[in-house]
């Protein structure tokens, strides 16, 4: 076969690929503008080196905070995650147990319903315990996912029955089986679910704006919607949080994005 | 082999877990701490400078300063009056204070604490003939103008005599299609902008008695259509523009003759240098009928089951007061002091611009904004249905119409 | 003996999830379908209404209004499923180099908070100040006021919604696309097939089952869309009637307006409406679907 020519696609690719990127050099040319710079007609397109404009979000919010905030609930939430589903998981997987099948199914079920049927009753446990305004009310809902569960079992399903076989025989439990043995060989399964969970954590929007509405303890998605309320339509100071906000995620994706891909095309061909 | 439990691990997730929430206080020792609630941020620095003064007059009490944003004090509010938790001292307005009268959330104050205050605001506060909340500032609706426009047209500043018909002669010559220039915005605003009107030209927004809608009255919606008016006759941008960009920041940008703002606009303007020299403010014209300006002022309002009222009930009371109402003034931000008399240091923050002769020209003529008890659900009708005639889908008097009728609804329910 | 132990373990394993999900996830479930039945008062606490919060739903313009911007915001989306299957097609070019790097900027959106990206998109598509009007205008087109005109705002919000799904469901047809085999398209261009003909003939049929797959979640997760609607449009103005989706209404009801049983029949509504949609699609995927 001969080698097609490959310049056509890389000229569409690279379009394709200006047009995704666009947004994202806009906003870090805006928010380096001065507020009259930013209202400018015909528009701007080169900064004017308005530092400042973070020091201003920096201090018109807790920024600082909701960034500790969003670390601290993105790293306990994931940690959380990956302990509680691959438990699961490798019981789900490797163990039998009567009612395995339902149980399992009812966590699918889970899977199928849409986020917003929980907000409500977890408001209200999290007002009942007094949880509202607090770090705990974020994290202790998403340590658990049958999402989670789910992917993982897959990995562990393709592992070969010997080696728990082997170390039945050498005695172990099924805890020091799935702790020494099964855990480092789902190593590609827990790298995938823990980026996606960093970024469902670090993303999301609904529930923190909902339950937690003290600027102390809001997480950085939340924080950039109330700075919103507070500056409408000053973008300068608006986009210099959100380049805040974002850039994190940016490079840990940047750098680990080949593992994130796995984890996803994994869940696509298992759905 | 040797096998380890990863028990350590999630022992050390549960302490994590645990770890992130409570403190214990520990008792107090005969001191009394209260909480005080407000939402603007941009009133941290007076409020602290006001419980410092508090704090040295009460040694006993501390009070401790609570901010959440606009967007979502109400709704922590609500649930944590719900809970019996509301801060012992927080920050009203006037179109909630009836809701949280008559759910027993908020306790009635001395009434003779609020002599002097503008009656236009304190009336505002009263439920059933009781005071609910002392005001501390009030807004005040002012018209703002591009000196640099008005100079390159050759029209004559805003003065305190100008009429409807100054500002729509104003605001043809100042439109010039070929720079985008516009002689005025008309954005849909009602405190500061078609209440006022509605009123100046002899209508109302409620009866007396608060029983019914004053929308149908003709006089009502020649006020709606003096801003109809501007947009249909090209001299205001169309009404998608101010949702687009806050109409705040639109005039920043030089390209708009006059703008129907508030007094409290002052800091944010007079922090950027290009249009602290370009601009400057007037009182409200006069409508046909009369001279009317619309007066809103927040209050404080002291939980009904706050554990300590007496203390709370005095901060409410000084930050009322002179004394507090000066260090508000001097603190330059925002907010305009509600104490006539105390607002020099205010006026003093910003030099240039003609704050107080609007300041006196506009209190004798204030109007309290208009509120019942369900003032959100029939403002909600107002703004849905007043938006399709300022988008010049459907006649205003139409408009104006239906809004009466649903509005009357819901009042016959209250 | 051994199994009656494995037992034992497996209970112990999965208890801990398994009542995380009871508490945070089937609880929440049960306790939503009940208040959906309920009214709550301004200051806590619900009274049985029965179906009252359906009946007025259903009555309500402004739910219908809600549920046809979210039908047209979905079907807009999924109408840009073929971009991605466009992008995927090019990234599946044999020989192709800097693979990584198209999958890692096309992904870029996809990773970035959304508020973020909200906000971002809210100004390129401001009527006077805008990038896009600004080129728009470049070219004689007078651009609308996107998200302050309630005729446009879904649109402006599909369009973001696009973009930042290209990059993932790109990435999952890709995964598609490798998974075809090779020698049908050796065998086809023995036959003589361009490479056009080859990607209809071969590519398109042999990629509906994950072609499927990807609308079915892209269709769920927009008809769940409340972050772009948040932070692009002005929830004080007019915009918001043309662009109010399901949820963006459930958050406001439940949390803005404090009506929180009305807010819970909305959330019922919204999972119906899912699993309706849902039943449809996997219905008609035997019109269009190939399974070898």
């Amino acid at each position: 076969m001969n080698r097609p020519r490959t310049w056509p696609a890389h000229v569409l690719l690279t379009v394709g690929a200006l047009v995704m990127l666009a947004p994202f050099a806009w906003q870090v040319v805006v928010s380096l503008q001065t507020l009259p710079d930013s209202l400018r007609l015909p528009p701007k397109f080169t900064p004017s080196w308005q530092w400042s404009n973070f020091g201003d979000v920096f201090r018109s919010v807790p920024l600082a905070r909701q960034f500790l905030n969003t670390v601290v609930v993105a790293a306990v939430v994931t940690a959380g995650q990956l302990l509680l589903c691959s438990l699961a998981a490798y019981a789900f997987a490797r163990l039998r147990f009567p009612g395995r099948g339902a149980v399992f199914l009812l966590f699918l079920a889970v899977l199928m319903v849409p986020g917003e049927l929980f907000i409500i009753p977890r408001y209200e446990i999290m007002q009942g315990l007094g949880w509202l305004n607090t770090l705990q009310a974020l994290i202790a809902p998403g340590v658990f996912g049958a999402f989670g569960t789910f992917l993982l079992r897959q990995f562990f399903r393709t592992l070969p029955r010997e080696l728990d076989e082997a170390a039945r025989l050498d005695g172990a439990n099924p805890l020091q089986i799935y702790w020494h043995i099964m855990l480092p060989l789902v190593r590609p399964g827990l790298l995938a679910l823990g980026l996606l969970t960093v970024m469902w954590s670090w993303s999301s929007l609904l529930w923190p704006l909902v339950v937690n509405t003290d600027p102390e303890m809001m997480t950085l998605s939340a924080g950039l919607a109330s700075l919103r309320g507070q500056f409408q339509t000053n973008f300068p100071i608006l986009f210099a949080g959100s380049v805040v906000a974002s850039l994190p995620v940016i490079a840990l994706f940047v750098v680990l994005q080949r593992h994130l891909i796995a984890g996803i095309t994994f869940t696509g061909s298992k759905g | 082999m040797r096998f380890r439990l990863p028990l350590a691990g999630l022992l050390g997730l549960a302490v994590l877990a645990a770890g992130c929430g409570s403190s214990g206080e520990p008792a107090a020792d005969g001191k009394v701490t209260i909480s005080y609630a407000i939402w603007d941020k941009n009133d941290q620095p007076s409020a602290e400078k006001i419980i410092a003064a508090f704090q040295q007059a009460n040694p006993a009490v501390t009070v401790k300063l609570e901010i959440t944003p606009w967007d979502q004090y109400w709704t922590k509010l609500q649930t944590a009056a719900s809970g019996g938790a509301a801060p012992d001292v927080f920050w009203m307005n006037s179109l909630n204070v009836g809701m949280y009268a008559e759910g027993g959330i908020i306790a009635p104050l001395d009434e003779s604490k609020a002599e002097g205050l503008p009656e236009a605001v304190v009336d505002g506060y009263r439920h059933d003939g009781k005071l609910y909340a002392l005001p501390h500032n009030v807004s005040i609706p002012a018209l703002w103008y591009d000196k640099k426009i008005f100079d390159a047209a050759g029209v004559k500043y805003p003065t305190a005599d100008w009429t409807w018909d100054d500002v729509k002669a104003a605001a043809e010559k100042l439109t010039d299609p070929a720079k985008k220039q516009f002689g005025i915005l008309a954005p849909m605003w009602d405190q500061g902008g078609f209440y006022n009107t509605m009123i100046q030209a002899g209508g109302h927004v409620l009866s007396p008695d608060r029983k019914k809608s004053g929308f149908d009255d003709p006089a009502s919606i020649q006020g709606l259509e003096f801003w109809t008016g501007l947009i249909k006759d090209r001299v205001a941008p169309v009404a998608q523009v101010y949702t687009d960009t806050d109409p705040i920041q639109l005039f920043q940008s030089g390209k708009y003759g006059m703008y129907y703002g508030g007094v409290w606009f002052a800091s944010t303007y007079w922090a950027n240098p290009e249009i602290r020299e370009r601009i400057d403010v007037a009182p409200l014209p006069k409508g046909p009928a009369r001279e009317a300006v619309i007066l809103l002022g927040l209050a404080n309002a002291v939980s009904a089951k706050s554990e300590h009222p007496q203390e709370s009930a005095a901060f409410a009371e000084f930050v009322s007061s002179e004394p507090a109402q000066k260090i508000l003034s001097a603190s330059g931000g925002g907010a305009l002091s509600a104490r006539p008399g105390t607002q020099d240091g205010w006026f003093e923050a910003f030099p240039s611009w003609h704050l107080k002769e609007t300041y006196d020209a506009s209190m004798p003529h204030g109007v309290p904004y208009p509120a019942t008890l369900n003032t959100a659900q029939w403002q909600d009708v107002q703004n849905k249905l007043l938006a399709e005639a300022w988008a010049g889908r459907r006649p205003v008097a139409d408009v104006a119409k239906e809004i009466a009728a649903q509005m009357n609804e819901i009042l016959a329910k209250e | 003996m051994l199994s009656k132990r494995e037992w034992a373990w497996g209970y112990l394993l999965i208890a801990p999830m398994a009542l995380g999900l009871a508490v945070f996830y089937l609880w929440p479930i049960a306790q939503t379908l009940y208040l959906s039945f309920t009214e709550s008062g301004v200051f806590g606490g619900y009274t049985w209404v029965g179906t009252a919060n359906f009946t007025e739903l259903l009555g309500d313009e402004e739910v219908l209004g809600a549920l046809g911007n979210t039908l047209l915001y979905a079907v807009l989306v999924m109408a840009g499923v073929p971009l991605s299957i466009v992008v995927a097609a090019l990234l599946n070019v044999p020989g192709l180099r800097g693979l990584s790097v198209y999958r890692t900027l096309y992904f870029l959106p996809v990773v970035t908070m959304p508020a973020a990206v909200g906000l971002t998109w809210r100004y390129l598509f401001n009527g006077d100040f805008g990038a896009i009007n600004y080129l728009l205008g470049e070219v004689g087109i007078d651009g609308p006021y996107w998200v302050g005109d309630p005729d446009f705002a879904i649109y402006a919000i599909a369009i973001v919604g696009i973009w930042s799904t290209i990059g993932y469901n790109a990435v999952l047809l890709l995964a598609g696309l490798q998974g075809i085999p090779r020698p049908y398209y050796e065998a086809a261009s023995i036959d003589g097939a361009g490479r056009l003909r080859q990607f209809f003939r071969i590519t398109l049929p042999l990629l509906t089952p994950t072609t499927f797959f990807v609308v079915v979640i892209t269709m769920i997760n927009a008809l769940q869309v409340f972050d772009l609607v948040y932070l692009m449009v002005d929830l004080k103005g007019p915009a918001l009637s043309g662009s109010r989706t399901i949820v963006y209404l459930f958050f406001e009801k439940g949390f803005v307006q404090n009506q929180r049983g009305l807010a819970a029949a909305i959330a019922v509504l919204l999972l119906g409406l899912i699993l309706v949609l849902t039943a449809i699609q996997f219905r008609l995927q035997k019109k269009w679907v190939h399974y070898e």
